[in-house]
């Protein structure tokens, strides 16, 4: 037993995170030369750098090449966009990640539509997600699909079990909302035009929450077993000044309610760089079906 | 009964007019007349008859219609090509592909062959995925129709609780996302939902396309509430003689909803008017006239 667990109801990334990777370590040892993921960012900043660095580190670990690329602050649309078609031309490339955020003068959605499909291993392309709309669960956005792997962890049957998820973002809400609905689930998607969140969160017996709002989820909100999980990281300052990383839900008192809770940090967070992982396996896969790769 | 009718075929007609409005101001302001090419692979009798209707409606509002009628044996290369020609042909703006198709072609490839600005059915994966995360892309056309009876309806959506029953790919699944960017929350139940009265008595936006006749009885129903029906199934009544009902029971719905479609005259007669709307708003985007998107408001 390490520190961590201090609450058998937490529910911990960690052990999720290192189960993924093994199976993705597995792979890629048997799968020898897969080529590289690139990481895009455009005139990173610190913030963005911790975070890319974090995944180059997971990327060593399991065997996988990780070219981090910073493209210059005043680079054109058209010119990311061709040197992104030059990517999905060229087979030394698995996966393709833009990191966010970009610069004003650059539209994302048009970069990421640009990634071709097979390549897309953040799950971002419009096609990407019509396929989990289609329920073919292949290459997903990771936030959700690290959420989707939480709730199984569970233990949970997902078929006839009732979701509410919070939140309709295009990069978790919707695609969990379809992962889950394929799965079986019965699944209500309520957002900040919601009436009341509480009348349809105390019926779930799962709830998601990713609105960025800190202590947004109190106890009373929650029905007594249910699994709750939190995807939301604020950075908030206490009342000695010092900040810390919180999620959506007041975690100390939604503790005493809920069946299972993921803490924040250590819950969803580590386990979306494994799936980031898993989804360049399966781009792998998917471009050896295609006749892409031998 | 109390619930208000919503006659579908009236206001399929308004849409009709608005479409032809929109096709003889694109005629004379920018020479362009809307195109939509319809493939029909095989002798389907059903699909004959829609395949007809839907020419019949393109030219009655003054745009082009283009009839591909193709043998049951038709190669997939055949097919594929054809696909290819028309996503060239700058007269075409819309194409429809009549499912089912024969079963020795790959509906998913050939679907996805069609370029997805002329993807008038919003099938294609492209327009799934914009529509999922509330993008601009072209809608299919049944839950288009769906969301335009409710919005007259209704005026603002916003806030409604809306539960979709079926989660199938061509009404279900796209209906959940239009209410959800109209800022409805929403539910999808389905078969493997636990509590079905339950959760359908929560809403009150209650949209039933799971093709399955008259399975929505009355005590389901908050009061007030409205009933979209896009089932359309048909039973056997007495000496053999048939009739075509919905998914939800008509006469005990009626009596607690706020307002219902009727089946016939609901929900079907919607679907035809959103394909012609759409190949107009197909034809503008292509052609980039912006203005063109709002003429249905």
């Amino acid at each position: 037993m390490t520190k961590q667990t201090a609450d058998h109801r937490h529910l911990l990334g960690a052990p999720i995170r290192d189960r993924i990777l093994d199976e993705v370590r597995t792979y890629v040892d048997a799968a020898g030369q897969m080529g590289k993921i690139v990481s895009i960012a455009i005139d990173g900043t610190a913030e963005v750098e911790v975070y890319i660095r974090n995944q180059a580190r997971i990327a060593a670990k399991v065997g996988l090449d990780f070219d981090q690329q910073i493209w210059p602050r005043d680079i054109t649309q058209d010119a990311c966009k061709s040197r992104i078609q030059q990517m999905n031309d060229d087979p030394s490339v698995l996966g393709i990640i833009i990191q966010r955020p970009l610069p004003s003068h650059i539209n994302i959605r048009s970069l990421q539509s640009a990634v071709h499909p097979l390549k897309d291993i953040e799950g971002m392309n419009p096609a990407s997600i019509g396929n989990i709309v289609y329920s073919d669960i292949a290459l997903v956005p990771c936030t959700a699909a690290a959420s989707v792997e939480m709730i199984k962890a569970t233990g949970l049957t997902l078929a006839g079990l009732e979701v509410v998820m919070i939140g309709h973002s295009e990069i978790v809400g919707r695609p969990a909302s379809m992962m889950l609905m394929a799965e079986g689930a019965t699944v209500t998607i309520c957002h900040h035009m919601t009436r009341s969140v509480a009348m349809h969160s105390r019926r779930a017996d799962v709830v998601l929450v990713a609105v960025g709002s800190p202590h947004f989820i109190g106890p009373d909100m929650i029905k007594p077993g249910a699994a709750v999980i939190d995807i939301g990281i604020n950075q908030i300052t206490t009342d000695d000044g010092t900040s810390r990383i919180v999620g959506d839900v007041d975690t100390a008192a939604v503790t005493e309610v809920a069946g299972w809770i993921t803490p924040v940090p250590g819950g969803v967070g580590p386990v979306t760089v494994a799936v980031l992982m898993r989804n360049a396996v399966i781009a792998h896969q998917r471009q050896r079906q295609s006749g892409w790769r031998t | 009964m109390s619930a208000q009718i919503i006659d579908g075929k009236a206001f399929a007609a308004t849409v009709r007019q608005k479409v032809a409005a929109k096709v003889s101001e694109l005629k004379t302001a920018h020479g362009i007349t809307p195109g939509l090419a319809v493939v029909l692979v095989g002798t389907d009798p059903a699909s004959q008859v829609y395949v007809r209707s839907k020419g019949k409606q393109t030219v009655e509002v003054g745009m082009n219609s283009f009839e591909h009628k193709l043998d049951a044996d038709t190669s997939e290369d055949v097919l594929l090509d054809l696909i290819d020609s028309l996503n060239a042909d700058p007269t075409v703006h819309g194409i429809l592909v009549q499912l089912p198709l024969p079963g020795h072609l790959d509906e998913t490839l050939v679907i996805n062959r069609i370029a997805p600005e002329k993807d008038v059915d919003g099938f294609h994966i492209a327009n799934v995925g914009l529509l999922g995360t509330g993008q601009k892309s072209m809608v299919p056309c049944t839950p288009l129709g769906c969301l335009l009876m409710l919005r007259d309806y209704h005026g603002s959506l916003s806030g409604k609780n809306a539960v979709v029953i079926g989660r199938s790919n061509i009404v279900g699944k796209p209906m959940a996302q239009l209410l959800l960017n109209d800022s409805c929350t929403v539910t999808i139940a389905h078969s493997r939902t636990a509590d079905l009265p339950d959760v359908v008595r929560r809403a009150d936006i209650v949209v039933a396309a799971v093709g399955r006749p008259e399975m929505v009885p009355g005590d389901w129903i908050k009061p007030g509430a409205t009933v979209i029906d896009v089932g359309i199934n048909r039973i056997d009544i007495e000496d053999g003689k048939t009739k075509l009902v919905g998914d939800v029971a008509y006469e005990s719905c009626a009596a607690v909803a706020g307002a219902i479609t009727p089946v016939p005259g609901g929900v079907g007669p919607m679907t035809i008017a959103c394909l012609l709307a759409n190949t107009v708003t197909a034809c503008c985007r292509i052609n980039n006239l912006t203005d063109g998107e709002d003429f249905l408001s």
